[in-house]
């Protein structure tokens, strides 16, 4: 007997790169393990990395990167018109990424700067939310394929897909990780949302943010730790601009 | 329970074989901070030597090998219209060394919670049963408070609880297992002067506390005083990042979530250690969130600290080990919040003393 | 070395020690089951209206269906493999044994994926969970029934049993509001609540058409039509949190002592068994202290309504 729960269609699933390093859609070709039931989940229409066949009948678009050129924007917008279902995927297609930092820059200096003056069309560099209407968000640099993997099962049998609301800290205090702040440096895992394991600050390294902002952070109380243990306002900025992700959060 | 002292030296043998021939973790220095001090960890142990005797008390508690921070209750497997549900309890033998009383006394709220009640956990009880579990005293850090809640000592819930009285330990057996295995080791019953010994090493103990906190009528005061601007002041400063509860030896609050596998040929049924201080604990189906402040979810943290509730007929559950408070960014603890709310209360009472009725 | 000696065996896991507890809703020596559900066939699936459907589910083992009793108030956590678990109160009839009625809203993703099922299918219930309406107690009484909406569900269970032991009671009134006439559910047995239990049945409509013959306004409304005898009246209410406040003050206007009211509440319950601590209200648990209060422990109950 046919199940109408558990019969499930794949996804007409497209993948598309803008101004990134590609790094995200090497994620998807990535963890062997479950690569063959991952892809059996998905009718690939377009994917440059894995495919040179391309169609343009896709319903769900994967979006990996920032928007730096004027015909980005007009790429973008006729995959949104195409999409039912628009992914930021990665960083940079959900905050824009170390791309961003860029924009503290005059334009024409970085022109100058990386193609030696050759005439080169460079907007100040934006996320994909800043164009179109985005009907999900996987941050991450990369994004974590587990997390890619769960919220792809969810989009083909219809449960709840969410990323979690709590920051990092949760995550790295499964791993009986010592604080960093402990150790003296500054980690912005209380105010990152999880979902990443804490595999950075497992490894040591601070987290940066790239996932961006928790659900509801407590900013002030976060400068405020900062500032108590004596730690470099500077090494702050530094951390908290390298993503751009916590743009709505002015630190002063 | 069965009385006996050891030298040091068998201790260390007694241990080292127990370690060799079982998976056991012990207590271990972990790293140290940005201005030197220890910060210890229960890790895997192979050999007695590698073991921590000495150490002061590790940054999260020893409540992971009972309540994994997240564990698969059940899987299910899919074939047509139908479905099969499995659900596994077993668990491996594991020997854990160096628990503290606190420790030891949070396993058995932990019991009373889970066990005791009218669903008992299978997963909980299968863990517990299969843990033999040693425990070691030690002289109080300056921030632990567990002599208020009285859980500076424990007389149940271990398999061997070793007192440290100088050349030897003095040991309460608790198990039929650990008097075996201590059959093969040089015990003696205890002279009149290592029960002297015991009785100076629990004076010593009891008199170094230098933390206290008065939870008399707690559960009261924190009814009376549910409305306190306290809550709000110190929800002003908590970061939300759940840390307080996930080092906690007793905090057990967690969520259940379903997952379809990969192949979408089977699901499994999840549950994940949650914390009452993040943001959607109390967020019910259609997104309303009955908590929406800071201050209202450390509030309820302290709620279930302190006040207790019916499932382990209304008993505090914090044994004062402080973990919480150490490992807190925002310096939030709960001597501090305890005692504020108490001076509210003291503060008020000075208008009452003035007020009209006394002229 | 490893010396065998030493090696802790793997012990038996007895929950027979723990098991002695368990509330005995005449399953006597049975352990509750509580991690892995009882396994149910969908038997048949009711359109009420568009939102609401009415899943009949028949116990698939004999031996469990044997054991599974259940008293009016109480519910039980319906779980879809794969896509989690709902708190469901159960519609039915508690001298029903051959099946379980429950009367289910489309409201989020599990609702959603159950509104898929068919007939013939499978899914797990566990429990039954929490307090029941004291129907003991309120025998010699006339009742007040209230429900708002889907408030109707958990009050069908109370309906069956009343009416299959009318005698024991006086009066009984069942006051039934809705936002249209349209969403009045269950009206296929309004005849045969008034005419086989006897049960006055007053409905009620925020909003209604032409056709529509009844009164329109809110439910508080209804009690201009009927007389109470407060000092022998027992009340359940159940409807959105908002309406019982509003009715249990009217009921206590009307001088019915705040513990013959009940109401049911509803927060999202994850584990049924007071474990989890998702359902808190204050210090009680919906799970395990509910979801049946009396208005006084509600009133009583911070963070409540």
């Amino acid at each position: 007997m046919k199940n109408p729960v558990y019969t499930f269609e794949k996804l007409k699933f497209a993948s598309f790169e803008f101004t990134c390093c590609e790094g995200c859609q090497l994620q998807l070709a990535n963890r062997e393990a479950s690569l063959a039931e991952f892809f059996s989940l998905l009718d690939v229409r377009t994917f440059r990395e894995i495919s040179s066949e391309k169609h343009d009948d896709y319903d769900v678009a994967f979006v990996e990167g920032s928007i730096s050129r004027s015909d980005e924007i007009e790429r973008l917008l006729a995959i949104r018109r195409q999409a039912k279902t628009l992914v930021a995927f990665g960083t940079c297609a959900c905050f824009g990424g170390v791309n961003s930092l860029k924009n503290r820059y005059p334009v024409e200096e970085c022109i100058a700067e990386v193609y030696d003056g050759l005439p080169v069309e460079s907007l100040p560099v934006r996320k994909i939310s800043d164009i179109v209407k985005v009907d999900f968000s996987i941050p991450g640099c990369p994004v974590a394929k587990k997390e890619v993997e769960w919220i792809v099962v969810n989009l083909v049998t219809g449960s709840l897909a969410t990323l979690p609301k709590y920051p990092v800290c949760v995550e790295c205090k499964e791993q009986l990780n010592t604080c960093l702040f402990d150790l003296g440096e500054i980690c912005l895992g209380p105010i990152t949302r999880a979902g990443c394991d804490a595999v950075c600050t497992t490894g040591k390294t601070p987290c940066l943010g790239c996932r961006g902002p928790a659900d509801d952070i407590n900013f002030p109380a976060f400068l405020e730790l900062v500032e108590k243990r004596g730690l470099s306002r500077r090494d702050l900025k530094e951390k908290l601009g390298f993503y751009n992700a916590f743009e709505a959060y002015p630190c002063p | 329970m069965i009385y006996k002292v050891i030298s040091k030296p068998e201790f260390r043998r007694f241990i080292d074989a127990l370690v060799k021939a079982n998976n056991s973790f012990g207590p271990r220095l972990a790293d140290r901070t940005a201005d030197g001090k220890p910060v210890y960890r229960f890790m895997p142990v192979s050999s007695v030597d590698e073991i921590d005797f000495d150490y002061t008390a590790t940054a999260s508690s020893a409540k992971h090998f009972f309540l994994p921070f997240s564990e698969e209750l059940s899987r299910f497997r899919f074939h047509g219209s139908d479905w099969e549900q499995h659900s596994a309890y077993e668990a491996d033998p594991v020997v854990l060394i160096g628990l503290r009383a606190c420790d030891i006394s949070a396993l058995n709220i932990l019991d009373d919670v889970l066990l005791n009640g009218n669903y008992p956990s299978p997963y909980y009880l299968a863990k517990r049963k299969n843990t033999f579990v040693i425990g070691l005293d030690h002289l109080p850090l300056p921030d632990c408070f567990c002599k208020s809640l009285a859980h500076h000592t424990v007389s149940t819930g271990f398999n061997l609880f070793c007192s440290d009285i100088g050349e030897k330990y003095y040991l309460s057996i608790n198990s039929s297992k650990a008097f075996t295995y201590l059959k093969e080791f040089q015990t003696e019953d205890p002279s009149y002067e290592d029960n002297c010994l015991l009785t100076e090493r629990r004076k010593l103990i009891s008199d170094s506390f230098k933390t206290e906190i008065d939870v008399t009528s707690l559960p009261s005061i924190l009814d009376i005083e549910f409305d306190s601007p306290v809550w709000e002041k110190w929800g002003s400063k908590c970061l939300n990042c759940g840390t307080c509860a996930m080092v906690c030896p007793t905090c057990y609050c967690y969520s259940l979530e379903e997952r379809f596998d990969i192949d979408l040929k089977g699901a499994s049924r999840n549950r994940k250690l949650y914390s009452c201080n993040l943001v959607d604990f109390a967020v019910v189906a259609g997104g309303h969130n009955f908590r929406p402040k800071n201050g209202d979810r450390l509030k309820y943290r302290y709620y279930h600290q302190h006040r207790g509730f019916a499932e382990n007929d209304n008993q505090q559950i914090c044994v004062g080990c402080n973990r919480c408070g150490r490992a807190c960014l925002a310096d939030i603890n709960p001597k501090d919040v305890i005692n504020d709310l108490r001076m509210e209360k003291d503060s008020c009472m000075i208008c009452v003393s003035q007020s009209p009725g006394r002229i | 070395m490893h010396d065998m000696r030493f090696t802790i065996p793997r012990q038996d896991m007895n929950r027979e020690a723990f098991a002695s507890s368990v509330p005995d809703f005449n399953r006597k020596s049975e352990i509750m089951k509580t991690d892995t559900g009882y396994k149910c066939r969908i038997t048949n699936i009711i359109s009420l209206t568009e939102q609401e459907k009415l899943f009949q589910l028949r116990i698939a083992d004999p031996q469990e269906r044997r054991i599974f009793r259940f008293k009016p108030g109480q519910f039980l956590m319906l779980e879809l493999p794969g896509y989690g678990d709902v708190p469901i109160s159960i519609s039915s009839a508690s001298s029903n044994h051959e099946f379980i009625e429950l009367c289910i809203r489309k409201a989020g993703h599990v609702t959603s994926a159950l509104f898929r099922t068919e007939p013939g299918m499978h899914v797990a219930i566990r429990g039954p969970f929490g307090s029941s309406f004291p129907m003991d107690e309120m025998t010699g009484h006339h009742v007040l029934l209230v429900a708002g909406g889907l408030g109707i569900a958990p009050l069908r269970a109370p309906l069956f049993w009343i009416n299959e032991h009318r005698d024991r009671f006086r009066d009984v009134h069942l006051l039934y509001g809705a936002k249209e006439p349209s969403q009045l559910l269950f009206s296929y047995q309004f005849e045969e609540w008034k005419t086989i239990s006897h049960i006055r049945l007053h409905t009620i409509v925020e909003h209604s058409g032409a056709e529509w013959k009844g009164s329109t306004g809110m439910i508080t409304e209804l009690f201009r039509d009927i007389t109470i005898d407060a000092k022998n009246t027992y009340a359940i209410v159940c409807g959105p949190p908002v309406m019982f406040k509003f009715v249990c003050s009217h009921l206590d206007r009307f001088g019915i002592p705040m513990n013959r009211m009940f109401v049911s509440l509803e927060r999202r319950m994850h584990c049924g068994m007071g474990k989890c601590c998702r359902c808190m209200v204050g210090s009680t648990f919906t799970c395990i202290d509910g979801p049946v209060f009396d208005y006084w422990s509600v009133m009583n109950l911070k963070e409540a309504i």
